[in-house]
């Protein structure tokens, strides 16, 4: 203060003390608040401050690519060109922005202005619909160093423009975005399958794994699913600093870089495949023209090598065209293909279950022969028709039902006859009815036991029946092999004779996918040895080096790089995997029967299957072939394969022709007795001293096996060979 | 007209403290730049307001500060018309219209205004100062003040009108307010609030407030996304501060309204406890400065000069820190001295030559 004189001051300073107070509470808050923030809770702002601006980015991994075994290229990667604008290179003047908008719109034929920016949000990315300023406008607001797509999926040459174009379009630039191309389209697309976005339900769990939603793709079916993670390879990691506009500044970490995927290289032969496709879709267009219906929907056919278990050929019609999900999946198409009853997105060699029919009795007749039901030279008599009683009970009176060879009833002349005596092989060459009926079910005193349900069960499970094959391909289904508690269970009723009756020739209630039958064959023809069939033939990284994979079909298809449980096996480096030996390995139960009912031996006793047994049975399937003692007494595949000047390579086989129910046949009253509609199937193997290929063909709703399906599987077979003879050529000449 | 004026008396710490906060002000303008070309030029514009302001600061110093209070009649009706051109005539601009735009610069009359209302109340207190306090006296100096504020209210910008009712209540209280008017006022004041709230106010206004009371814990960049943004400016600061230049949240432009508003955070974030201390600390000086010149000043006019800057710069400080810490609802008060914006400088240093001019002509005996 000055020294002057010291009057009051002219306003009352009492009345100061609550300005003061005030003053002072004010700033308490402030320093309080300050030590919270600045001091107390310093480290978690800090946190939040660091999170502001760090951000994670996955640059995305090349996925593996797909090879048929000769090296064919079944899906690849290829260039997709976006033309996309980052909202912050734009130039500042807004006449400039105008220049480029315009110009831009007469090559890419987007128009500038379309709709409000408010519509624009409603619309997913690629989608068209808003103008380019609508859409750089909403970016902008969003993110400006995020590229705004405007325009998706234009070709090389407006890409090529485009880029040309850099210096005068600030700000405009293209995006390569990698897309799956399948050469081979629908001829594998039930094999190699296709991709769609991460689903919602398992998006948390890819995230995880480092994928970005949104933009990467994984599998939907086929090997693009089950060998998912061996193709999709990993995401690199870049942890960088960006601004508030999402501009990047500097990487925060070391980067990653990402590891690509992993190829695969199919044991697929596309050229066997082609002809395959080709001669089923032709045999099945020919059926029809010549009934002058649709009449066969659909069908498969399978090719495997049985000492090996791979599998060469997988087609199935109707199937889809997987170029057409390749961007995005078309819902107008996907719908369609849906909601088609034939299921041509299904894998219906695995996926789909049907009676089996005749093919079935390679079960009962490797049952009955190991069990004793009859012996090799036993005469059986093989009428046309059969009056066998229906009965629930052992101590029923049962009622008396005919049952009748399909030899019996030919276009309106009844064959009483029929094959007349014959023995157990011929049963199978002749596929004869009423034999099968009487080995499995039992016939007064000519068969004293059959073979009944549970030991039926136990020998179909024994060559490839009622489980999953364990394939590396989705989707599987496991068949299924009926038995009294089954029936009780899902049908509420008694086991009856006729159920077993039935059974023995794969009807009623036995159902199988293609690839089961095929396998019950292989089992035969490999003398016993049911070789796990596989898709992949060889796992390489993006250097070319092959490496180890273990596929376990028990756990879920879980992939590993070692052997990690039981029951995975080695998919890469192929090697032929042996599921089980029938003759070596006891995996068939014992059972005491009587009549109907048969129980367990106790205590439990496993036993083999004797190779004898194998032998004539292949025996049997041989005589299918080469058997000729007239119309009737002709083996079932003999007008095909019969000829040795058409078929110098001896084949072995066996047909099938399953009589079914489906809707279309209930609608058309086809559903009783003498009028049902019946599947065509067969399959076969050559040469039948050392089988290395077998063949299984099967038509919906094409009749009778001998005359639609065996033809195919001639035909296939024939290709084989041809190009088996063309790769000897070829390396022979080198 | 400085004849017996002694400049010796000229209080240097006052010019000292307010030099002190337009430098850190303009560092900080400089600093939190980031980048964004758009505010380039507010260093330059800053620093120039900050010399005219000193230029004024020394010219109204130098003026006897009763001679601004004789004008009061043209002053009074001046800035009433500033006032009312604005309301009608002012472009609309971030949703309120709020400046004149004159020779590309933006020029705030409510600024000017606040200043203005402390010289008007600082006479009426002087004129009345023999009179009865009773509500006829209340109500004489509210018209005065209400003559402005209801064009700054009808802008609408409410964060003024609060700031020059505080002015009104901290002078009229100083001047021997009854205890039951104080009351009485009070139960007003809350009835005044409630109906503003319901039946005055903008929804962008409720909003405010609304989110402010009850905020969505989601809303990460909805409208608490400022504030939120400033918390984590002010927190990330520590003790220390991330270093001048080198905060991420100023940087890298996660805080909004960085150069105004929210100069206090980016202050806080890049020197940490140690700057925002010295923020609240030089505002301090000078509020203390200010009130010394009231307990000096020879008369009522003087005395309320010193004593209603000082209350208008307090006031007007704790509301922005209390808004940059999430304390009260944003209310767009800039940070006196240190926010970018040229009006609301040159109107508070014009405010602060008035209390030069009052501290210079205080009262003793000159030997």
């Amino acid at each position: 203060m000055s020294s002057g004189s010291v009057t009051q001051p002219v306003i009352d300073t009492r009345r100061m003390w609550p300005v003061y107070v005030a003053i002072a509470v004010v700033l308490l808050i402030l320093v309080s608040r300050l030590v919270r923030y600045q001091v107390i809770e310093y480290q978690s702002w800090l946190d939040q401050a660091v999170e502001n601006y760090t951000s994670t980015i996955r640059p995305p991994a090349p996925r593996g690519i797909i090879f048929d075994r000769n090296g064919y290229v079944l899906a690849r990667n290829v260039a997709s060109y976006n033309v996309v604008i980052t909202p912050a290179n734009l130039p500042d003047d807004t006449a400039d922005i105008q220049k480029i908008y315009r110009e831009l719109s007469k090559l890419i034929e987007v128009p500038v202005n379309q709709g409000t920016v408010e519509e624009a949000k409603l619309f997913a990315a690629c989608v068209e619909g808003p103008g380019i300023a609508q859409l750089v406008e909403l970016g902008d607001s969003n993110s400006p160093y995020t590229p705004v797509k405007v325009k998706c999926f234009v070709d090389s040459n407006i890409a090529r423009i485009v880029s040309e174009r850099a210096m005068d379009w600030p700000g405009v630039s293209v995006e390569v975005e990698p897309i799956r191309d399948y050469p081979t389209g629908s001829l594998t697309s039930n094999v190699v399958g296709f991709l769609g976005p991460i689903p919602a339900d398992k998006e948390a769990a890819y995230l995880d794994n480092g994928f970005v939603s949104g933009r990467d793709k994984v599998g939907y079916s086929g090997v693009e699913l089950s060998l998912d993670p061996i193709l999709s390879g990993v995401n690199g990691t870049r942890v960088i600093q960006e601004d508030v506009a999402g501009k990047e500044l500097r990487n925060l970490q070391p980067p990653i870089a990402p590891t690509p995927g992993s190829n695969v290289i199919l044991t697929i032969d596309s050229r066997l495949q082609a002809a395959a496709e080709a001669t089923l879709i032709n045999e099945i267009k020919e059926w029809n023209a010549y009934y002058g219906e649709e009449r066969i929907s659909s069908g498969v056919v399978i090719a495997m090598n049985p000492q090996t278990g791979e599998i060469l050929a997988m087609v199935t019609y109707p199937t889809y065209e997987n170029n057409r999900f390749s961007r995005f999946i078309p819902g107008y198409y996907y719908e369609q293909l849906s909601q088609d009853l034939r299921l041509p997105l299904l894998n219906n060699a695995i996926s789909s279950e049907f009676p089996p029919g005749s093919t079935f009795k390679l079960s009962t007749a490797v049952g009955s022969l190991n069990e004793g039901v009859v012996t090799v030279d036993q005469i059986i008599q093989a009428p046309g028709r059969l009056v066998l009683t229906e009965k629930f009970a052992a101590n029923e009176a049962g009622i008396e039902r005919p049952f009748v060879d399909w030899t019996y009833n030919q276009n309106g002349v009844i064959n009483e006859e029929s094959f007349g005596t014959i023995d157990f092989r011929h049963c199978i060459a002749y596929s004869s009815n009423v034999c099968f009926y009487k080995l499995g079910g039992g016939y007064k005193e000519e068969i004293l036991q059959g073979l009944a349900i549970q030991r039926l069960g136990e020998y179909a499970r024994a060559i490839g029946y009622d489980k999953i094959s364990g394939i590396a391909l989705p989707g599987e289904q496991d068949g299924l092999i009926p038995d009294p508690q089954w029936k009780r269970i899902n049908k509420g009723e008694t086991w009856s004779t006729g159920d077993t009756y039935i059974a023995s020739v794969g009807q009623g209630y036995v159902l199988a996918t293609p690839l089961q039958v095929l396998m019950s064959g292989a089992t035969i023809a490999n003398d016993g040895k049911l070789m796990q069939p596989t898709i992949v033939r060889e796992v390489q990284d993006s250097e070319g080096n092959v490496i180890e994979k273990w596929y376990d079909p028990a756990n879920d298809g879980n992939i590993t790089d070692t052997k990690e449980t039981e029951t995975s096996y080695r998919i890469s480096p192929f090697v032929p995997n042996l599921k089980w030996d029938v003759t070596v390995e006891p995996i068939i139960r014992d059972f005491v029967c009587e009549g109907l009912y048969c129980t367990e031996t106790e205590p439990q006793f496993y036993k083999t299957i004797d190779p004898y047994v194998i032998q004539m049975v292949q025996e049997g399937m041989r005589l299918a072939v080469t058997d000729n003692q007239g119309d009737i007494r002709r083996g079932t595949l003999n007008r095909v394969f019969g000829d040795p000047l058409k078929f110098p390579i001896a084949v072995a086989g066996k047909t099938g022709t399953a009589e079914y129910c489906d809707d279309v046949a209930l609608k058309a009253q086809r559903c009783q007795f003498g009028a049902w509609p019946t599947h065509s199937w067969t399959l076969a193997y050559a040469p039948y001293e050392d089988p290395e290929i077998i063949i299984l063909a099967f038509a919906y709703n094409g009749g009778e096996g001998a005359s639609v399906a065996a033809p195919i599987v001639a035909r296939v077979m024939q290709a084989y060979f041809e190009l088996k003879a063309i790769d000897l050529a070829a390396s022979g000449g080198e | 007209m400085n004849r017996g004026v002694s400049w010796r008396h000229f209080d240097f710490w006052l010019l000292g403290a307010i030099v002190l906060a337009i430098a850190f002000g303009v560092a900080m303008i400089r600093s939190a730049i980031a980048g964004n070309e758009e505010i380039a030029t507010t260093v330059t514009r800053q620093t120039q307001f900050a010399v005219v302001g000193l230029i004024v600061i020394i010219i109204v110093a130098g003026i006897d500060y009763r001679y601004w209070t004789a004008l009061y009649i043209p002053m009074y009706i001046v800035m009433m018309i500033l006032l009312i051109m604005i309301y009608i005539s002012a472009q609309p601009q971030f949703g309120a219209a709020r400046w004149f735009q004159v020779a590309g610069l933006f020029i705030q009359p409510t600024e000017l205004a606040k200043v203005v209302e402390v010289l008007m109340l600082a006479r009426y207190f002087e004129l009345t100062k023999d009179r009865p306090r009773d509500l006829k006296w209340i109500l004489g100096s509210l018209a005065w003040v209400w003559g402005l504020a209801i064009w700054i209210l009808l802008q609408p910008n409410l964060s003024n009108v609060i700031v020059m009712m505080v002015i009104w209540a901290a002078m009229i209280w100083i001047n021997g307010l009854q205890y039951k008017h104080v009351l009485v006022g009070g139960l007003i004041g809350i009835i005044v609030v409630l109906l503003a709230f319901f039946f005055v106010m903008e929804q962008y206004q409720r909003d405010r407030i609304l989110t402010f009371l009850f905020p969505d814990p989601n809303a990460t960049y909805g409208a608490t996304y400022n504030v939120q943004q400033a918390l984590i400016a002010i927190g990330s600061g520590g003790l220390l501060g991330q270093g001048y230049g080198h905060g991420t949240q100023v940087q890298l432009r996660f805080l909004k309204v960085r150069h105004t508003d929210f100069i206090f955070s980016a202050i806080s974030e890049e020197f940490g406890m140690i700057g925002s201390g010295l923020v609240i600390v030089i505002l301090l000086i000078v509020v203390w400065r200010c009130l010394r010149t009231s307990f000096l000043a020879k008369d009522i006019t003087g005395a309320m000069i010193g004593y209603g800057i000082a209350v208008l710069i307090f006031f007007q400080g704790a509301v922005n820190i209390s808004v940059n810490m999430n304390i009260i609802p944003v209310s767009g008060l800039p940070l006196p001295f240190i926010s970018y914006g040229g009006s609301g400088l040159v109107s508070l240093m014009l405010g602060i030559g008035l209390v030069e001019s009052v501290v210079l002509r205080h009262r003793q005996m000159e030997f």
